[in-house]
């Protein structure tokens, strides 16, 4: 089975990087959405369901971190994991964005196999793009 | 001095590495700049240490980083690719930069601006860096003040 992903970013141009990246990694995305910022990404999760995020921090008017405080506070969305893309990697700020409920953390600039190996940590996503938990609801075995 | 020249070779690997990594570009230093360049983007950052980061750059170049980055022809590059690419360099040069500066510092960045028109280097920054690639010229300027 595939995912829906979501790109949170204010560039295009990373945007297409991160999506050619996901393509090109063997991931199964069924429905791939963009956002500019925080605030569009939240309006259309309040129209579609995604089953990962990939945000960027550094953005206008809603950025990552308020993004990953606004998703916290909300049963709804409170477990869809979060991968934060960044080039703001002092520590302190990637612990404040692990204890906003980030799952993954990006540094910029990355190389493709970065992504790939964050994705496949924090989504569960097999080398051939699977869900783990797919494979169990094949035959019941843990693969 | 000692100091500043630390900062410049941080600066310069920041730069190398956000080329490389990103836009498959491999840059060599110059020892003078050509002071005018086709567009550019800047970056402010705000901490323990506050300034700014400018990246002047030629059209060609700017269009070969958008080619290589997103892997598409050099009709198929715009004007908001570009724009696009270049503030994002600005964006990761700054942090890849703070980072290697102070990891352990919590620094706010501005949000990225573009200038499409011709741009002159800037003679009063703390640095200047110039770099070319196949023809092409770049520069990066930074200015920077101390908190305290």
């Amino acid at each position: 089975m595939s995912f829906n992903l979501m790109i949170v970013d204010d560039s295009n141009a990373m945007r297409a990087v991160i999506r050619k990246i996901v393509s090109i990694s063997g991931f199964k995305v069924d429905r791939c959405f963009e956002a500019n910022n925080g605030r569009e990404a939240l309006d259309m999760l309040a129209k579609d369901w995604v089953d990962v995020i990939i945000s960027d921090i550094n953005m206008p008017d809603v950025n990552g971190l308020e993004l990953l405080n606004a998703l916290k506070h909300d049963d709804l969305y409170k477990d869809i994991p979060v991968i934060m893309i960044t080039t703001e990697g002092s520590s302190e700020r990637m612990q404040e964005a692990l204890a906003h409920g980030a799952k993954g953390f990006i540094k910029k600039p990355f190389l493709p196999e970065d992504l790939k190996r964050v994705l496949h940590e924090v989504i569960g996503v097999g080398e051939d793009g699977e869900y783990a938990e797919d494979k169990r609801d094949v035959d019941g075995v843990d693969f | 001095m000692e100091n500043m020249q630390k900062i410049k070779e941080m600066l310069m690997e920041s730069i190398f590495e956000v080329f490389e990594k990103m836009y498959y570009i491999f840059l060599e230093p110059l020892d003078t700049d050509s002071g005018t360049y086709d567009m550019g983007a800047s970056i402010g950052f705000h901490g323990p240490a506050n300034g700014e980061i400018r990246i002047l750059i030629s059209k060609k170049m700017a269009g070969k980083m958008v080619q290589n980055m997103l892997n598409i022809r050099e009709e198929d590059v715009t004007a908001k690719l570009l724009e696009d690419c270049l503030k994002e360099s600005a964006n990761m040069i700054c942090g890849n930069f703070l980072r290697k500066l102070d990891s352990n510092q919590v620094f706010n960045l501005t949000l990225p601006t573009f200038d499409g028109n011709p741009v002159v280097a800037d003679y009063t920054a703390s640095l200047r860096i110039a770099f070319e690639s196949e023809g092409d010229g770049m520069g990066v300027s930074m200015s920077m003040t101390d908190q305290t």
